[in-house]
């Protein structure tokens, strides 16, 4: 039971390469935390400075209200998992999950009875006698979450621990995760890079980039109200359509695309987007916002003609893909409506859904 | 042709190759098998007229040769034990930390490989006598396990190094000290490097005869070193000498046949590894 608090840290390497530049972060209590980003983003640095296996260069990391900056990892009381598992090879289950208990002298039966239940969890009370290297990939994985929860730490940290497995076994232990932390309520951070395990498995997201935090917010907040460009490219798949345009006051205050198309503001917008007048912005539109046009329309949906380039059917959806002035665009429409190559495709583009993003800053107004 | 391209280019070659590094030793075999006026006859004979187990009984009744035995095994025995406590946590250090020197360190210890064996003995030869060491055991353990560490530490380094860093975190967040990480992780997972390392360790002393001639000699008086007075100022007795060679040969040549493998893959196990 305890809450993490992150402030103005910073980890700088040798040459003075920050690898992160100073964030703030408050983990509440039992709260699931996701830190994800790309590759070198500073989340993997920022968890193994949590767990302490990387000293801070400045700042304070707290953990249940201390200062745990000097705290050596095995009195941090925390529970880490790793990407490859970290499973001691010649320790059979039993010992690799009772391995910290059997460190911090817990009592013989007190041992087998936390294992035992944590196997039970698990469903691998079948497999305590085995070594590690005759397990399969998700009972490794098993195996190195058994051994975290048999402790029953302040934090559980988790290093990208279903990066190893193949794409369905992730998805089944991913729900096995958060199943777990429903059970057992525990404050989490989980470092990815993938944002869907992100999306699924957060109360709260941490998205990351070159060291900072580009925004912090549940899921669903990230998705519809993101911060910056990068978060709203980054969250949602396929990613977030983004074409230049110009804003003008047209009879009404419009954006004007690369093709000369212009699309009327949605009025409730109109006082939001007013300042920027005149300005080259960015216009950022999910692929779900621009689809066939459909017969029960919404006020603010407008229509735009495509001219069809690569046609991506996924079953229960199909993806089109064209380009407008160059600009690579991605729509969601309903399979049964026809759609083809080099051909046109009336779509409707919900306009309550768009984004406006500051060139400049990066920013969304 | 392609059998007869595999015996020139391959079995001919090899077949030399192997005769060339066994001949001394089968011909020194062979003579401890030879009866006295067999060694000394001239010409020499390829195939001896007769074979007798004369100067093997000669050796371990009228010599002191089981003495010497008893001596080289204490010696190569503290060697192997005092060069693993010392290799393993030196390696450990090397492959886990990031210290100043690390580099230079390592490289040092191939250095000193380089120089000649007589240099390093003369100082040891001074400190063992301030230490009133001379002639004892400690002495040249001590001594064998000087020369032989760097390689020891180098080559166990390469052992630790395949072991992956995650698991000495996983362990340190389970609770372990440094201290616990070696030897309830690490210790029991280089246990083939150990291995290894101490054959590596027990063959380089055994073979030893410099150090056990400048650092000991008569009260401890390794088998090398034993030989050696086999060759007097005015005879040489042939007979003892190449019995005591063949049976001072065996261990090292097992140890080694038991080994080579796991040298070898010691030697290039943190090359590939990325």
């Amino acid at each position: 039971m305890a809450q993490v608090s992150i402030r103005k840290v910073v980890k700088a390497y040798e040459g003075n390469v920050q690898a992160v530049k100073g964030i703030d972060l408050e983990i509440a209590d039992e709260e699931f935390v996701v830190l994800v980003g790309p590759s070198g983003c500073g989340k993997s640095t920022t968890l193994r400075m949590v767990a302490g296996l990387e000293e801070i260069t400045s700042g304070e990391i707290w953990i249940g209200g201390d200062v745990v900056n000097d705290v050596p990892p095995r009195d941090r009381d925390i529970a880490m998992v790793f990407q490859n598992y970290a499973l001691y090879p010649h320790m059979s289950v039993f010992d690799n999950m009772a391995f910290g208990l059997k460190l911090r002298k817990f009592p013989k039966d007190e041992i087998k009875r936390r294992v035992d239940e944590a196997a039970r969890i698990l469903d691998i009370q079948a497999l305590l006698e085995r070594k590690p290297k005759a397990l399969s990939g998700g009972q490794r994985q098993r195996v190195a979450m058994g051994r975290a929860i048999v402790r029953n730490p302040k934090v559980f940290l988790f290093d990208e621990p279903l990066s190893n497995l193949d794409a369905k076994l992730r998805v089944q232990m991913r729900t096995e995760i958060k199943k777990v932390h429903q059970t057992i309520p525990t404050t989490t951070v989980y470092v990815t890079h993938d944002q869907v395990e992100a999306m699924t498995l957060a109360d709260r997201v941490v998205v990351m980039n070159h060291g900072v935090i580009e925004q912090v917010g549940p899921p669903q907040e990230l998705y519809h109200n993101p911060a910056t460009r990068f978060v709203a490219g980054f969250i949602g798949s396929p990613a977030m359509n983004f074409l230049p345009v110009r804003v003008l006051d047209d009879g009404g205050l419009k954006v004007e695309l690369a093709n000369g198309v212009k699309l009327a503001v949605p009025p409730q917008r109109v006082d939001r987007y007013g300042p920027y007048k005149g300005r080259q912005m960015t216009l950022g539109l999910r692929p779900e916002h621009l689809t066939e046009i459909r017969d029960t329309e919404k006020p603010n949906v407008v229509r735009i003609d495509c001219m069809v380039d690569v046609v991506e059917p996924m079953g229960m959806e199909t993806l089109v893909h064209f380009f407008i002035d160059g600009e690579p665009v991605c729509a969601r429409i309903d399979p049964v409506t026809h759609s083809a190559p080099n051909e046109v495709l009336p779509l409707a583009a919900d306009l309550n859904n768009m984004h406006l993003i500051d060139n400049e800053s990066g920013k969304v107004v | 042709m392609k059998r007869l391209r595999l015996l020139l280019g391959t079995e001919v070659p090899v077949a030399c190759i192997l005769a060339f590094a066994l001949f001394p030793w089968l011909w020194m075999m062979l003579s401890s098998f030879r009866p006295d006026e067999d060694l000394t006859r001239s010409p020499v004979r390829i195939i001896p007229g007769a074979l007798t187990l004369v100067h093997h009984i000669e050796l371990l009744q009228r010599t002191s040769f089981l003495d010497n035995l008893r001596d080289s095994f204490v010696v190569a025995t503290g060697a192997v034990m005092l060069g693993l406590l010392l290799a393993l946590p030196a390696a450990y250090a090397f492959s886990r930390f990031r210290f100043p020197g690390r580099r230079a360190l390592r490289v040092q210890f191939l250095v000193v490989n380089m120089f000649p064996v007589v240099l390093l003995v003369l100082p040891l030869f001074i400190v063992m006598r301030t230490l009133g060491l001379l002639d004892t055991y400690l002495a040249l353990i001590m001594g064998h396990a000087t020369f032989t560490l760097p390689f020891a530490i180098w080559l166990m380094t390469s052992y630790i190094d395949g072991i992956p860093g995650d698991l000495d975190e996983a362990a340190m967040i389970d609770g372990a000290t440094r201290m616990q990480v070696l030897r309830m992780v690490i210790l029991p997972l280089v246990v083939p490097g150990l291995v290894a390392v101490g054959i590596y360790l027990f063959i380089a002393s055994w073979n030893e005869y410099l150090f056990a001639l400048m650092l000991a000699g008569r009260n401890v008086r390794t088998v090398t070193v034993a030989l050696q007075m086999f060759i007097g100022e005015n005879e040489i007795h042939w007979g003892l000498l190449t019995a005591g060679g063949t049976v001072v040969a065996l261990p090292a040549t097992v140890l080694f046949l038991l080994v080579q493998r796991r040298l070898v893959g010691g030697l290039t196990g943190g090359a590939v590894k990325g």
